[in-house]
């Protein structure tokens, strides 16, 4: 695997050369902004904030807020600062992610090397999940959740965000194995090779960059999610965004804004640093399949 | 008794027949090659034989067990695939080696084999590499390697050839006949080529439509096609079909038609059958390859009866070898095969050599050979 070529660029003169890069670094600042002005006013003591130097560099420089945002800002009515909703959060995205991400894979290798009657009809039915708004499932998820015993539960939450990911998993995985050779099936079958042992041997191994795919989107969506959070969560399971809307819109005592910023940049760092360490496999996961390489 | 027996198998999708009633006896060591236009059914014949598609009814056995049913893996059967269908994400000798891992052959023996087929195939250097840094050649080379380590009783290979480029494509072609000569197993082997088809089979079944249409040695196939299908699939150049009138009388049977200078001519049969007697009078289809008919220096000393006829040149192609002469014959484009320095040119008449032992009559209504 290699950086992105430059081969096939459209040469261009030195003018519209520098006017790309003009535009492309005030776009880039654009964006950044906001994300610079969280991180400066996470590192100011609150009077600097107050007294109405937002924009400013710090005077007095302080992680003071981020320690308290982790450890023991007000989040409702308990003190115990973001760290506990921080876990619940990772308890609920690595087995949310990890099951949806593998659910999805298994529809895709059924659906494109296993065919049956009525398969496609049944992958257009999964691919209307892609367009259910959240609200719509609600009630019927707090229905399903209360029957089986797992409402107010991090295991609930994990069954909600997998029932709710599977079909965007699956139209991964779909499209990707649509262009996958049957011959490379029909040649482990003839090698002796089962359904889940062509599966793990052959199918997952050649699958990183939609697993990525699956895996970046998955992760960001789950991560993210308020509302699922916010209906079906009990206070000792509750994810981190909704901890952070606690912090933050809590209406008792000061507003301590800076550690609010805290509070905000790390409940958005996971996030960060999927996209960092798997962001250039996305891309060509999301092209992979859409061209003949 | 045989040794892979297909007896009465078809192949229905739905109302669709695809395969009519396949009879094929194909017995120990024999190289047998399905060839036949794209979607004459070779290839599901020989998925049906390998298990990857179930045969609608029929049989189809190995070694005098019925296999209808019974799993791809467990049929010892190995199949090379057009694509190569070798594993991306394995290396070359985990490529080879998988079929027997699954099989539960302990590591000791499948290294074993897998060097044993290495040092066969010439490509032990390419074990540790992953099949993208191979070239088509050595791909070819380690998908057979997969089909060879596991002993099986038949290979199978779907058109093995037809990604490589020309000239490798005819040294593989030497190699795998070669290796069938050394080994003696039994193949089947499906192709569109006809020229592979001829070089390595020991017989050929020539299929169009979901029918077998001849099956036989490559020598009786290419000069006893059984019908025009055959007489024209087989053999590059074809095989000159013209129009022609039997006409019979005291000196024997002729085939009666018009040159390009548009006199008539008789050519008279070397061999007649009696059914051709039948045809006096009427129209048929005279099947005469491009070889039989030369100039006259050029012509088979052995042959038992030759016509000389004068016709007129249209177009000459030098082929190096030899070179290639089109004529009118019975109004139809003829192709003749004149030795490389025969002096022809284009626009002239000159004396053609017809071999007439190796003139091959057909019935149009029927398109079988008259025999």
């Amino acid at each position: 695997m290699s950086v992105a070529s430059t081969d096939n660029a459209i040469s261009t003169g030195r003018i519209t050369r520098a006017f790309i890069y003009l535009m492309l670094i005030l776009f880039a600042t654009f964006y950044l902004l906001p994300f610079g002005i969280m991180v400066l006013n996470s590192v100011k003591p609150l009077s600097e904030i107050t007294g109405g130097n937002m924009m400013s560099l710090p005077q007095v420089f302080t992680l003071e807020p981020w320690f308290k945002a982790w450890n023991s800002a007000q989040i409702g009515v308990e003190p115990t600062g973001l760290k506990p909703y921080f876990w619940n959060s990772l308890k609920m995205v690595f087995p949310a992610v990890t099951i949806s991400t593998v659910l999805g894979a298994l529809n895709g290798y059924v659906l494109t090397k296993w065919r049956f009657k009525g398969d496609t009809i049944l992958f257009g039915l999964m691919l209307f999940a892609c367009f259910i708004p959240f609200q719509i499932v609600l009630i019927p998820m707090a229905r399903v959740l209360g029957f089986l015993g797992i409402a107010g539960s991090t295991p609930g939450l994990v069954l909600v965000h997998v029932v709710y990911g599977l079909g965007f998993t699956t139209l991964y995985f779909r499209n990707y194995y649509q262009v996958f050779p049957t011959e490379l099936i029909r040649a482990a079958q003839i090698d002796g090779a089962g359904f889940f042992r062509i599966f793990w041997r052959i199918m997952l191994p050649s699958s990183g960059p939609i697993i990525v795919v699956s895996v970046i989107w998955q992760f960001t969506n789950i991560w993210n999610d308020f509302l699922f959070g916010a209906s079906f969560a009990d206070l000792d399971s509750q994810p981190m965004t909704v901890a952070l809307n606690n912090l933050v819109s809590s209406s008792t005592g000061v507003k301590e804004y800076n550690v609010h910023f805290a509070g905000a940049i790390l409940a958005a760092l996971p996030t960060l640093l999927v996209y960092i360490v798997a962001g250039r496999y996305f891309v060509r996961g999301l092209m992979a399949g859409s061209v003949k390489g | 008794m045989s040794f892979l027996k297909i007896n009465n198998a078809t192949k229905s999708y739905g109302s669709t027949k695809v395969l009519h009633n396949i009879d094929i006896d194909v017995q120990e060591g024999e190289f047998l090659v399905l060839v036949g236009p794209s979607g004459c059914g070779k290839s599901t014949l020989l998925n049906m034989i390998a298990g990857l598609e179930d045969i609608t009814s029929g049989t189809i056995a190995i070694k005098g067990q019925t296999m209808n049913g019974v799993h791809p893996s467990k049929r010892n059967i190995a199949m090379v695939f057009q694509s190569y269908a070798l594993y991306p994400n394995m290396t070359v000798g985990q490529n080879i080696t998988f079929g027997l891992e699954m099989h539960g052959v302990a590591k000791p023996a499948r290294e074993k084999a897998m060097s044993d087929v290495a040092e066969m195939l010439q490509i032990k250097p390419l074990l540790g590499r992953k099949p993208g840094q191979l070239s088509g050649g050595q791909r070819q080379r380690v998908a057979m390697g997969r089909a060879l380590v596991r002993d099986p009783d038949v290979f199978l290979f779907d058109e093995p050839l037809s990604n490589l480029d020309a000239k490798l494509r005819v040294d593989m072609r030497t190699e795998i006949k070669k290796l069938h000569q050394k080994l003696g197993t039994t193949i089947v082997y499906v192709t569109h080529d006809q020229i592979e088809a001829m070089t390595l089979s020991t017989r050929i079944a020539v299929m169009n439509g979901g029918y077998v249409q001849q099956l036989g040695t490559p020598k009786e196939i290419y000069d006893n096609p059984a019908n025009l299908f055959v007489a024209s699939f087989m053999g590059s150049p074809s095989m000159n079909l013209v129009p022609a009138k039997v006409v019979a009388n005291g000196d024997g049977i002729f085939a009666q038609l018009p040159t390009g200078l548009s006199d008539q001519v008789n050519l008279k049969f070397s061999n007649p059958t009696e059914a051709l007697k039948g045809f006096d009078q009427k129209e048929i289809v005279l099947g005469i390859r491009p070889e039989a008919i030369t100039d006259p220096e050029g012509a088979d000393r052995k042959a038992n009866h030759i016509e000389q006829i004068t016709n007129r040149v249209i177009v000459t192609e030098p082929a190096g070898s030899d070179t290639y002469v089109m004529s009118s014959l019975g109004g139809k484009d003829c192709n003749a095969r004149m030795r490389a320095d025969a002096q022809v040119v284009a626009g002239q008449d000159v004396p053609f050599a017809i071999n007439m032992d190796k003139a091959i009559p057909f019935d149009p209504s029927s398109e079988m050979r008259i025999a």
